[in-house]
Parts: structure tokens; C-alpha cells; sequence
């Protein structure tokens, strides 16, 4: 193992199974690696060692991975966290998602390198990203952003966008589109900082173009709602898509606007502190670019060239 | 004439009578005939998609399985892979060590008097570095967790081949305790995260039965128990030996059955699970296996406190009770 090209993170690995945490601590022994067997302690130990990175499994019988990473979340908001999972049931994988906020999910049994590089580029971003606090906007901000920004709803299905109207249009700037090309043309006329899509409009594969949004604007935060979810699916939006938060169909009134009102609220911190944005850098895998390319060139373009309006806000502050 | 008319005409409408009659039979021998049919045909269908729904049931339980021993095996054979690069690694790193401790040796025995000193020093500096390695300790570590890991991953697989019996079917003589843990196996994915499981297991007569279908018996009762806990809770398990019969209970402190429910919970499609999550079968199945197997199955159930199910299996039961035929599932 060539050690020399990389610094010394700090990594915390949190397994019931203690030949779990033996074997990553071996993998790991280049860094200074801390490990507990009891995810109770982890949000301590994470605050503690001030630790770049955890990695969590996600069950365990004190505690789910899930709200063990929710707590390092609230404790030790600086470290990346990622989810080791021996098996995904969709529960899991969505309350990770949604609470747990992760930064990549990781298959057990894992790959060595793959899990190496994984770890090494979140800790980089924890060391180089500041993260962006977890404190609401004050009411005034959050008036400014809903003057500002506008929501883009991506759904061919008239009952659900008129759900979604009634829920949301006392709010927000909503826009419907029912085409990935209208989708665009509404991210090119307005600043959009939240995404609600679901993962098929039509015949058309909107996973991809989600994925492809988040490559070129990691800022914009997007909501997948669907009725067609499954464990990997989730996975891989979160690994390749970073999804900020995904629902489940039928679309209910009281977490759809908390959701949509907490992506606001991060587009807006985001739009001002821009440095935090690598937190939420997705995997370019192979099968990722793949599936991203597919979507053809010109769309891949239009992509690229919506305007990021990262900075507006900059100019009056 | 007349007589003769009139004879004529009663012999005439007698005719016409029977006419009537015959045609009138003769269309209700159709009608029902045609109303037989329809109801065979009514009968192949609800037979057939019976027999649809119990392949299901049994398919579902297979992928409950599979994702359960998926889950139970990924874990060890995380560390057993991951350990066997690192272990490949950390040789690496004490060979390279070695070669330079055995450089060192062959220097200073081929030096010359006036280098021997500083050969001697080198080699003493590199002998210290090779004992404050510890590459050689950690990699047999690593090596005690990997065997064990194997070990957990040929149990698993061992339970599995004993919980499907795929190598033999019908009849056979076993310790229904094997059965209970290789249930138990199946279904830790289920539990493990918030019920625990108390085993009472006495020791008991082996006992003449289609063990395949023993094991759904319990399968099911455990994955029923489990879903009758909402949050966290406690399974108890318990066999004994009682009156030439096999018992064994299964106790969860959940949800309970309600009075209303109680008697119908044996009957094939009823459920009071959501649409898609229970085919309403499995109780029905496990009734059906019971009872081919001769034996018995008693419930106890308080609303809020729980739900006991207890299984009676004669220790002697007729092998002709047994004929596979009799079970549908």
C-alpha cells in the first residue's frame, strides 16, 4: 500500500461487530483511526477527536445507523458521515437520507480500494469544506428566499401537481414542468433552488438528468418524490445524485412543506457560503457517466450553461 | 267413435303430455349440466389460484430468507475479505523488513574487520525495527478473525441446508430444537435490531416428521411474532416433552389478537396485515401442516399483552398420517 501521497485523516468506524471495526481499523492503520462497538458513544467520540469522517453501519441492535448519524449530524457537524450496510431495506435507506443526511452509501462486503477512496475524498472535503450551519434561517432571510428563488416541479401526473400546488403555492414561486425539456427551459429563465421531481416523467428516465443537475449545480437542492422507490434506487441517488430528500407517494401535506422549506433553507446557505458545496459532491462512477451521457449532448449543455447565480447574493451584502 | 275419438285424443294429449314433460327434464338436465360446469370451471380457477397464491407465499418466505442470510453473511464475509487483502499487505510490509534485516546479516558476515563494527551496529538498528514491527502480529490477528468469520459463514450455510432441506425430502427423524434454531437463523435479519428472543429449550425425543415443513411451521410463527411487535419487544421460546407430545410455544408481547379476529385467524386468506403485505396463508398453511402431522395448535392472546401460539406434535405419529400429498404447501 503506498501511503506517502496521502495525509493523516481522522476516521471514526462505528460497527456492533468487533471484527468489523478490527478489520477497517487494519485497512485504515495509515490514519489515526478511532472505533467503538456501541453507536451510543459515537457522536461523542466524534466531537471528541474532532473525526474527518465516519463510517456507520446501519444496524445495529442499540441503535440504527440512521440516528447514530443523525446525532453526529447535530454533535460533530464538520464530519462527513457514510453508511456501511450489509443489507438495505428501503426504510433504512430513506430515513438515512432524510435524517441521516449521508454522504455515500457503502455495500457490505465492501471493496477495499473503493472504500479507501471514498473515505480519503470525504475527509478531504471536511478538512477544505466549512460546513454550512445547521441553525433555521431567521424568518426575514427565509422571506428573502422565497421572494427570490422559485421551486421546480418535475411531474406528469395532474393530481399530484395539483397536491402539490395547494400545498405549496401559498409559499414558494412553484413551477410545473411534465417534460425534462420544459424542465430546463424553466432552470434557464428563473433561479430554481429546489428540484421536486419523481424518478419517471413519462417514458423518460429522470434519475439521470437529477444526477447530471448535481454534477454541474451541487447547490440546488432536489426532492425526489415517487411511488416507485427501492433500496438501490435511494442508493444511488444519494451516491450519484445526492438527492436532499426523498418522499414517498402519496405527497403528505406536513413533511412535504418541512422538506421543501429545510431545501430552501439550504440553497440559501449555500448560495452564500459556496465553498461548503463540495459536501455535496456526487460519485462519478463509471456507471453514473454512463447513464449521464446518455442523456445526449445537447441537454448535457443546456445543463451545464444554467446560469449558477451562485454570487447575486454576494454583490448586496 | 266417439270412444274411439275421444280415446284418440286423450292418447293424443298423453303424448303431447309426455312431450312436455321429457322436453321440460331434458332442459333441466341441460341447465344443471351447464350450471356443473360453471361450477367446475369456477372450482379449477379457485384452485388454481390458490395453489398460485400458496407458491407465492412460499416464494416470499424464500426471499425472506434469502435477504436474511444475505444480510447475515455479508457481515463476516466484510471482514474476511477486506482482512485477506490487508493480511496480503502486512506480509508484505515483514518481508520487506526481513530483507533488509538478512541484507544487513549477510553484510556484516562479509564484511571485513575493520567494517564489522559498523555492519554489527546497522544490523542491530534493523534488528530493533524489526521487532517494534508489529505487520507479522496484526496479520495472524486478522487471521483468528477470518477463520472465525469462516466459521459464521459455514454455520450459516449449514443452517440454510438444514432449514431447506434440499438434499432430502419426506419423511425423517429430528430434534425439533435443530428446527427451532435453524427458524431462528432465518429470521434474526427481522429481529436482531429491536426484539430479543428468550430460548427455553429442553431436551427432547427426536420425533418422525416432514422436517421441511416443521421448519415453515416455525418460520412462520417467528415472523408472525416478529411483525406483532411494533417496537421493541420480547419473543419467548420454549419446547418440552408433555404427554408422548412435543410442545413448543412461541410467546410474543405484542399487538394481541382481538376477540373478533380470534376465530378466523386459522382461515385460509384472512389477514389483517396491509394489502400486499400478507397473503393471509400462512396461518392456514401451518394449521394444515399440524394437523397432518397429527398434532395440535392452541393460542392465547390478550389484546396489548400478547399472543402465545403452541404447537403439539405427537412423539409416535403414524407414518401414514404423513403422506406428502396432504399438504397442499
Amino acid at each position: 500500500m503506498s501511503t506517502a501521497s496521502v495525509p493523516r485523516y481522522r476516521i471514526l468506524f462505528v460497527d456492533d461487530e468487533a471484527r468489523i471495526t478490527r478489520a477497517l481499523r487494519a485497512l485504515f492503520r495509515d490514519h489515526d483511526v478511532w472505533t467503538t462497538n456501541d453507536p451510543r458513544e459515537a457522536a461523542k467520540l466524534a466531537h471528541e477527536h474532532d473525526v474527518d469522517v465516519v463510517v456507520c453501519d446501519q444496524r445495529m441492535p442499540q441503535m440504527l445507523g440512521q440516528d447514530c448519524l443523525r446525532e453526529i449530524r447535530h454533535l460533530a457537524p464538520r464530519t462527513m458521515r457514510i453508511l456501511l450496510t450489509g443489507y438495505a431495506d428501503l426504510k433504512a435507506v430513506l430515513g438515512s437520507v432524510n435524517e441521516g443526511e449521508v454522504f455515500r452509501f457503502v455495500n457490505k462486503p465492501w471493496d477495499n480500494k473503493e472504500l479507501r477512496d471514498t473515505v480519503a475524498q470525504a475527509a478531504e472535503i471536511a478538512r477544505d469544506a466549512p460546513p454550512i450551519t445547521e441553525s433555521p434561517l431567521s424568518a426575514a432571510e427565509h422571506e428573502t428566499a422565497r421572494a427570490q428563488v422559485g421551486v421546480l416541479v418535475i411531474e406528469d401526473d395532474v393530481a399530484v401537481q395539483q397536491r402539490l400546488r395547494e400545498i405549496l403555492s401559498p409559499y414558494y414561486h412553484v413551477r410545473f414542468a411534465n417534460t425534462p425539456e420544459r424542465a430546463l427551459q424553466i432552470l434557464e429563465q428563473h433561479e430554481t433552488g429546489v428540484v421536486i421531481s419523481e424518478t419517471e416523467v413519462g417514458t423518460a428516465d429522470m434519475t439521470s438528468l437529477l444526477k447530471a443537475l448535481k454534477q454541474y449545480h451541487p447547490h440546488i437542492a432536489t426532492v425526489v418524490i415517487t411511488e416507485r422507490a427501492n433500496a438501490q434506487l435511494a442508493m444511488d441517488l444519494i451516491n450519484e445524485g445526492q438527492v436532499y430528500r426523498m418522499l414517498l407517494k402519496p405527497v403528505r401535506m406536513g413533511s412535504c412543506r418541512l422538506s421543501i422549506d429545510s431545501a430552501i433553507g439550504r440553497y440559501w446557505q449555500l448560495k452564500q457560503a459556496p465553498s461548503a458545496v463540495r459536501r455535496f459532491a456526487t460519485a462519478r462512477t463509471a456507471r453514473a457517466n454512463l447513464a449521464i451521457a446518455r442523456l445526449g449532448d445537447s441537454i448535457l449543455s443546456r445543463i451545464r450553461t444554467i446560469p449558477s447565480r451562485l454570487f447575486q447574493i454576494a454583490r448586496f451584502s | 267413435m266417439l270412444y274411439a275419438f275421444s280415446l284418440f285424443l286423450i292418447a293424443l294429449s298423453a303424448a303431447g303430455g309426455f312431450a312436455l314433460a321429457h322436453y321440460l327434464a331434458e332442459r333441466r338436465r341441460d341447465e344443471l349440466a351447464r350450471r356443473l360446469r360453471t361450477a367446475e370451471a369456477e372450482l379449477r380457477t379457485q384452485q388454481q389460484s390458490q395453489a398460485q397464491v400458496i407458491h407465492t407465499t412460499k416464494l416470499a418466505s424464500l426471499g425472506q430468507m434469502v435477504a436474511g442470510v444475505a444480510h447475515e453473511i455479508n457481515t463476516p464475509l466484510g471482514f474476511v475479505k477486506s482482512n485477506c487483502e490487508v493480511i496480503g499487505d502486512l506480509l508484505g510490509e515483514y518481508e520487506h523488513a526481513i530483507g533488509a534485516l538478512v541484507a544487513d546479516v549477510d553484510a556484516l558476515l562479509g564484511s571485513d574487520p575493520a567494517h564489522a563494527e559498523t555492519a554489527r551496529a546497522r544490523l542491530a538498528e534493523t534488528k530493533a525495527e524489526v521487532a517494534r514491527n508489529t505487520a507479522f502480529a496484526d496479520a495472524k490477528d486478522l487471521l483468528v478473525d477470518s477463520l472465525e468469520g469462516i466459521h459464521t459463514i459455514a454455520n450459516l450455510v449449514a443452517n440454510l441446508k438444514g432449514f431447506a432441506r434440499v438434499d432430502r425430502d419426506g419423511l425423517d427423524t429430528i430434534d425439533v430444537n435443530d428446527s427451532i434454531k435453524s427458524a431462528l437463523t432465518v429470521v434474526a435479519h427481522q429481529l436482531r435490531d429491536r426484539v430479543r428472543v428468550n430460548l427455553r429449550l429442553s431436551q427432547l425425543p427426536k420425533i418422525r416428521c416432514m422436517p421441511s415443513q416443521i421448519n415453515q411451521v416455525f418460520l412462520n410463527l417467528l415472523s408472525n411474532a416478529a411483525q406483532a411487535i411494533p417496537g421493541n419487544g420480547t419473543i419467548a421460546i420454549e419446547s418440552r416433552e408433555h404427554a408422548g407430545q412435543v410442545e413448543i410455544s412461541f410467546a410474543d408481547n405484542g399487538t394481541g389478537i382481538a376477540d373478533d379476529m380470534l376465530p378466523r385467524i386459522f382461515d385460509p386468506f384472512f389477514t389483517t396485515k396491509a394489502v400486499g403485505e400478507g397473503t393471509g396463508l400462512g396461518l392456514s398453511i401451518v394449521h394444515k401442516i399440524v394437523k397432518s402431522h397429527g398434532g395440535s395448535i392452541r393460542v392465547r392472546t390478550a389484546v396489548g399483552q400478547g399472543t402465545t401460539f403452541t404447537v403439539s406434535l405427537p412423539i409416535d405419529a403414524k407414518a401414514a398420517a404423513l403422506l406428502p400429498e396432504q399438504v397442499a404447501a
